[in-house]
């Protein structure tokens, strides 16, 4: 019984803690508390000091640490009190913290073995973005593309410059020749008088032209430097899988009475077969080639001659042949020249194109790219075959036999133009009827006076009358003729 | 010096005026290089400049330099300095809205 009454204020110590403690956490919450306080003031003021204590030990685990700055702060301001404070405190902290292991257990499960872990393994490290780094070196290919475009600034600088020395050097050697056989050496086309330039035209930066004219025997030649393009940095590249060469291409127009009916080419089998297929009187000519196959000498050239007459152009010429062959691409006279055959839409043109009597060269400049201006030096002599040939041709005449087959063939050719190209010339003058009849419609229609009109009106169907009698009369004739 | 004007072949009332060959005749001599750059330096600049695409600009400005090196003398500089100008905006344009550098593609 006695034990019984020792414990009984024990336990009721221990109940009233917690109640205690549940009463200050609901001191703010409920007004109802307040009047246990108003008895005494002193413990108003006593507990609202244990209050900021009492709460920072109420507050479980969470924030241990901030939980010590603001005790800290209160321990700084109150001297005295500090170190009942601390005891209080610290009987407290020892007291709360027999009932916080308890608290803990129950109310806090598994609360520490989710935070550290979690909190450590959601850390990632970024990485800085590439343009906020200090550093040129994320910008390496944007470096690349201007090393390339300041690598093809040069490379322009640099071919432009050997094209245009090139150039330079096959005129320097190249003019004495040219003014001694022509009145006129060099003309754009754009000054007033007819004076000589005495330079190249640059068209391109590697084309450059040069018109010579005033000589017997033909109107004018067109000389044209075709360099490669050295100052393109794509065509360099390309020319070191396939190494081409600059070449010279000369086109000699001639007068009328200048040259003879007849179609004379001669050059590597590359080029001939190309001549053959691009070039309009080449093709046309095709059924008259002989090929004379392969001479012992010219293991590499082809010829095709129209008439047996030009093996004399081709003997004459011979030996510049021989001589250079490693120059010459390719050589073709012909009476009847009008150029590359031009693919039209319509399928064939309905009339034959204009020709010119036209002597072409193409040269190829030693080399093979990798030219100095010093090879412009050995084209002179391929000059002087040109020059040559002009004056030849000139003297070279067909005997009559020949000239009868010449024409015989041309008359042949044009008769099977004309009746593949007949059909298509028959739309266009039906079309061309209907045009004018409407014209004419719309004369007669935009006519004012009445009087007029009614003349033009009738003078329009006696015409329309006229042609239906004619036609007529054909019709009858005809079927005489058949009967 | 009648025997110098018989050898001298020269004849100054032979005079034929330059004409420039014209381009109808033989379209397939002209080379169609420059004009097809200028045209792929406006597509892909459009391209880098509508799809925020680096890599476009670049080319761009690649083709109107090699555009500008095939060019002929007789064509418009006027052309040539707005591809130019187009392609160097797209550039500029690409790297204002977006500086990060340009990632390779492997």
């Amino acid at each position: 019984m006695r034990s019984c009454l020792l414990l009984l204020p024990a336990l009721l110590l221990l109940l009233a803690l917690p109640d205690t403690r549940g009463r200050y956490n609901d001191e703010f919450d409920d007004g109802e508390d307040l009047a246990e306080f108003d008895d005494n003031d002193f413990a108003e003021f006593e507990d609202v000091s244990e209050d900021p204590t009492v709460e920072t030990e109420s507050e479980p685990p969470p924030r241990p640490a901030p939980s010590s700055s603001p005790v800290e702060d209160d321990e700084d301001e109150a001297t005295v009190e500090t170190e009942d404070g601390q005891d209080e405190f610290e009987d407290a902290d020892a007291q709360d913290q027999d009932m916080f292991n308890k608290y803990d257990q129950e109310e806090f499960e598994g609360y520490e073995s989710k935070s550290n872990p979690s909190f450590k393994d959601t850390l990632i490290y970024r990485e800085v973005p590439a343009h906020l780094q200090n550093s040129w070196e994320s910008y390496y290919m944007e470096i690349l593309m201007v090393t390339g475009l300041l690598a093809y600034i040069m490379n322009y600088i640099i071919g432009k410059n050997k094209n245009s020395r090139l150039a330079q050097a096959w005129f320097n050697s190249h003019r004495e020749l040219l003014e001694s056989n022509f009145a006129l050496v060099g003309d754009d086309g754009t000054s007033k008088e007819a004076t000589s330039t005495g330079k190249l035209n640059q068209e391109n930066e590697h084309i450059y032209n040069l018109w010579c004219s005033g000589r017997v025997c033909c109107e004018g030649m067109l000389i044209q430097l075709k360099f490669l393009k050295r100052q393109d940095l794509l065509n360099v590249l390309a020319r070191m899988m396939r190494p081409t060469c600059d070449q010279v291409q000369i086109k000699v127009t001639l007068n009328d009475e200048d040259m003879d009916t007849f179609v004379f080419a001669v050059g590597s089998r590359k080029a001939m077969g190309r001549l053959q297929k691009e070039m309009q009187d080449l093709v046309r000519q095709k059924r008259d080639c002989l090929v004379l196959g392969r001479n012992w000498k010219l293991t590499f050239f082809i010829l095709l001659i129209s008439f047996f007459l030009c093996i004399s152009v081709y003997l004459s010429m011979v030996h510049y042949i021989v001589n250079h062959a490693d120059k010459i691409e390719s050589i073709h006279f012909s009476d009847q020249f009008s150029g590359p055959k031009v693919m039209q839409e319509e399928g064939q043109p309905l009339k034959l194109p204009e020709t010119k009597k036209t002597l072409l060269f193409t040269f190829n400049v030693p080399g093979m790219g990798n030219t100095s201006p010093k090879d412009m030096d050995s084209l002179l002599p391929l000059m002087n075959m040109v020059i040559y040939s002009i004056d030849k041709v000139k003297k070279l005449r067909l005997n009559r036999e020949g000239k009868m087959k010449a024409d015989r063939n041309r008359a042949r050719v044009e008769e099977n133009f004309l009746k593949q190209t007949h059909a298509q010339r028959q739309e266009a003058a039906q079309t061309r009827r209907e045009e004018k009849k409407r014209a004419e419609k719309e004369r007669i229609m935009n006519e004012e006076d009445p009087e007029r009109q009614r003349r033009l009106e009738e003078a329009a169907q006696r015409r329309e009358q006229k042609k239906m009698d004619k036609k007529q009369m054909k019709m009858k004739q005809i079927k005489v003729k058949a009967m | 010096m009648s025997a110098n004007s018989m050898s001298d072949p020269r004849r100054q009332n032979k005079i034929f005026r330059y004409k420039p060959p014209t381009t109808d005749s033989n379209p397939t001599l002209e080379d169609p290089t420059p004009d097809y750059m200028n045209l792929l330096g406006m597509i892909f600049s459009m391209c880098g400049l509508m799809l925020k695409l680096k890599w476009c600009a670049w080319i761009a400005v690649y083709c109107s330099f090699i555009s500008f090196a095939n060019s002929r003398s007789s064509e418009d500089t006027k052309q040539m300095m707005s591809s130019f100008m187009l392609s160097i905006s797209a550039v500029v344009m690409s790297y204002l809205q977006n500086p990060q550098p340009m990632s390779p593609p492997w």
